[in-house]
This record gives C-alpha cells, structure tokens and sequence, in this order.
C-alpha cells in the first residue's frame, strides 16, 4: 500500500473539518474491518489522501437509554451491541442483527457507524485493479454496472438503479424495522435521517463532510415480538443473500402493528409496507405470513441469475413472522 | 488534528517506543499491526493468511480483546497492551500455558498454520467466560480458518482445559 496522512480525529468537528478539507479524499476509519480490506484490495478510482482515525474522539461509543430513545453512538461496537442488556431486551432484532456479523474478531473491532458505512461487496466493484486492470463501473464513475449482464447471483433483486449491489450491512435492517433514525454531523450542524433514506444505489446519503455520529431508536411502551433471519451460504464471516427483521406488536392473538424490513435485496433495507398492513387486525399464523411474504416480495424484479432471492427472501418473511407466533 | 510521531505499544509486557513516519525504519500510516509485529518486532509467532480478515489467523489479543491484526494500523494502536502466542507461555520459566499444551496432548493441528490464531481466539474466550459449553466454543472460534481440518481436535483441545462441571 503506498503511503498517505493519517490523522488522529480529537473530536466530531476535527473529523468534519478534515472532510471538508480533503473532501472524498478522505477515509474515515473506526474498526477498520471494511476500509482496511479496501485499501489493500485497491479499486477505489481515487486513491485516498488522508486516513482519519475516529477512535481518538471521546464520548463516541455508548448506548444510552432516556425516555423516548435508544441513543447508540456510532463508536459502539457491534460486540457492545450483541451483549447489551437494554439491546437485547427491547430491541432484540438489533442485538441479533450484530451477533450475525461476520466473526467474534471482527465484531470485537467493528462499530455500528462503520456497519451502516461500509461499502458494497459487488465482486465486479471491490475487483482489485492490479489483477488485470481496473474494472469500470458506473460506482466507479465510468461505464455503466458489470452485474447487470455479469454474474448477478448476490445482487439487487429490487431498486437497483445504476449500480445493482446490494447493502452489505445487517445492522440496517434490524434499524429499518425499528424505525431509527440516523443523526450526521457536518462542518455547519448536524442532520437527521431515516435509516432507510440514508442508503441510494450509487453511494449513501452522507454529503462528502459529513460523518454518522449516532443512531436513535424510538422506544415504544408496548412490547413487540422481534426476530432477525439471515441466511448466508457459511455460517460465520459471509454476508447475507437475504435477511428479514421484523417487528410485530399485538393485543390478544391479533396483530395491531407490524414492520418488516428486507435485507440484501436492494440498495438499502426495504420496508415491506403494504406486507405490514396486509397483517393488521389478524392473526399472525401460517396463512397471513404466507401471503405477507408474498406481498413483500412482489415488487421483486429479479437479474438474469438471482430469482433464487425472491424465494429465499420470501420464506424468510414466513419464517420471521412464524417464529414471532410461537 | 494530532498527526502521531510516535507511538507507545506494549507487545507481551514490553513497552515499545516506535517512531511513525515514511522511512523504512518507521512504521508507515498504513503499516497493520501484524506487519509490525512480525517484520519488526520479530514477533513471527503472529500468522497472515489471506490479510483480509476472514480467516482468523493473525489474531492477537489488544486490550484483552481478540482482534485481526491484519485488519488494524499500528498508527492507531498508541498506549494499547497487545498480547500474541508469544505471550501465552511464563515468561521466567518458558512453560507452556496449558491451553497450548492441550493442543500439543490432543494433536489440535496438522500444518499449525492456523494455529497460534485459533489459540488466541480460544484464550479470550476463555478468559471472558471460563466454562464454556461446546457450543460456545465452536462459536467463539467461528472466525478462525484451518485448512487441514484440525477443528475436532481443537475443541475438545480447548474443552480439555475447561473445569469439570462446566457449560
């Protein structure tokens, strides 16, 4: 790897000053777990100026419950996350969602903001350019996506535009379905967004001196039933083919309230909004969850290769749902 | 913004005193902690297999906690307490900690590539939760990789050392 700056970040505003100074040329580094597997690899179109370390800023890695909200710093570790008490009692889907991530070694070092930051697994993007030259794409900045006519098996199977990959991150979906919100800072202040408004198909929502600061769940005063699905072809260090996270709340055996967010589908996690109100006022048995699945999935739009998606993804959502009526 | 110039790293009990910078005796800003302790320290006990951080074999210990040492830059490593194999056995009488010589009595290796890694990951395990069923144990070292197909061995290795009545 050839040399560049690093810079140890002392606080929020230190990190985004250092964005807005080197722009896109920057990296910011937490656990390292995703960019330094970049930065080895070497497929970037511009090779990155300055490394900056965010784990020199205090008071970043904490999960703090008032109130309204589950307030997660994006410092957290995803080991933090897995063995939370107050994660896996109110929201057990996420605790789940980050017990699933990769191995024990990397969710020891990897954190939450980096979870929701890292980039894309597309085999054409993240092809290393001194293995028979750089691969072209339109995430890249040139040409249009290899997978579209390529070997598409992991890709999009919903919303792809331009680019086909799909999200890597498994915190997202469990985020998704908890309805969160992800706070961004930048030089001038900071923002707001819905988990699922932060991801597009060509890159996230964070303009280029902007950086994720912390993660907020709304807390609800009824207790919901949660499940988190992932199936992968190995168990531990492999990314999803399709994950679920659901979310149901009951009165009685009638469901009154539903989420349900898919994952590794789309750009980004998806809510399966007209599968949720296909639910309300029922019971939450084999029939409902079957055509909940079926519903959720019926926007699919599958690529040469990956139909097999649309059904794994589908079962998921049975499964998610069957498991929560137990 | 603080731009490090040096570092302060304690490998196995050792303070380090290691200069940041371009040259070839300084460790560079993209420099891995593996590379550092194995091209520098000499500490070669560390293994690097696919330098991606799936495989599992380059881990040590920072801070107590198990971490991929190919995965993490020496440069954001000042004032942390990193243990490696190398750190296992007594330091005054070089005897084996007995997780090592479980592996030696159970034959938990073929090649040993993998090895040094594996007994990192089982030790923090072992340290955070001294009983472990065997099913923790397959859990706790799910991000270690051996080609040679050693795991059986290895984890009634690791479970020989867990107290009777445990799990």
């Amino acid at each position: 790897m050839r040399s560049l700056t690093h810079l140890n970040a002392r606080s929020v505003g230190e990190a985004c000053a250092l964005l807005d100074e080197y722009g896109r040329r920057a990296r910011l580094n937490a656990g390292g777990t995703d960019l330094l597997s970049v930065l080895k690899r070497g497929f970037l179109p511009d090779r990155p100026e300055a490394i900056v370390n965010l784990k020199t800023i205090p008071g970043l890695a904490y999960v703090a419950a008032d109130e309204d909200s589950l307030r997660i710093g994006a410092l957290t570790t995803l080991v933090t996350l897995a063995k939370s008490e107050v994660v896996n009692e109110e929201f057990k889907v996420l605790a789940e969602a980050a017990r699933s991530v990769g191995t024990p070694q990397i969710r020891n070092a990897a954190t939450i903001g980096g979870n929701l930051c890292q980039d894309v697994r597309c085999w054409y993007y993240r092809y290393p350019h001194k293995l028979g030259g750089a691969m072209d794409c339109l995430r890249k900045g040139h040409g249009g996506c290899l997978a579209i006519k390529g070997d598409n098996r992991y890709h999009c199977i919903m919303n792809g535009k331009g680019c086909f990959a799909v999200c890597p991150s498994d915190t997202a979906v469990a985020l998704a379905a908890l309805d969160a919100r992800i706070k961004l800072a930048a030089p001038d202040g900071e923002r707001s967004i819905r988990v699922a408004d932060f991801f597009g198909p060509l890159r996230n929502a964070l303009d280029a001196n902007e950086m994720v600061t912390e993660i907020e769940i709304p807390r609800t005063a009824r207790p919901s039933t949660q499940t988190f699905l992932k199936y992968t072809t190995r168990k531990p260090v492999d990314f999803a083919i399709a994950s679920v996270a659901s979310v149901v709340w009951k009165e009685g055996e009638r469901c009154i309230d539903a989420r349900i967010a898919l994952g590794a589908v789309s750009p980004g996690p998806v809510r399966a909004t007209t599968a949720e109100a296909l639910l309300l006022g029922r019971r939450v048995d084999e029939e409902s969850a079957v055509e909940a699945a079926e519903e959720a999935l019926a926007g699919a739009r599958p690529l040469s290769m990956n139909e097999y998606k649309v059904h794994v993804a589908r079962v998921l959502v049975k499964r998610a749902l069957l498991e929560e009526a137990d | 913004m603080e731009h490090a110039d040096r570092i302060r790293l304690t490998v196995n009990g050792k303070v380090h005193d290691i200069e940041i910078g371009d040259r070839d005796d300084q460790v560079g800003p993209l420099e891995t902690l593996a590379a550092t302790l194995r091209e520098r320290l000499r500490l070669t006990g560390t293994k690097v297999a696919c330098d991606d951080g799936a495989c599992g074999c380059c881990t040590v210990h920072l801070d107590g906690m198990a971490i991929l040492s190919c995965m993490t830059l020496t440069v954001e490593c000042d004032g942390k307490d990193v243990t490696t194999i190398e750190g296992l056995s007594d330091p005054k009488t070089g005897a084996l900690d007995p997780l090592q010589q479980a592996f030696i009595d159970h034959t938990a290796f073929q090649c040993g590539y993998c090895t040094p890694g594996i007994i990192m990951s089982a030790k923090a395990l072992l340290a955070e939760n001294p009983r472990p069923t065997e099913e923790e144990v397959k859990e706790g070292l799910s991000g270690n990789f051996c080609r040679c197909i050693s795991h059986y061995h290895v984890v009634k290795a690791v479970m020989s050392v867990v107290p009777p009545g445990g799990g």
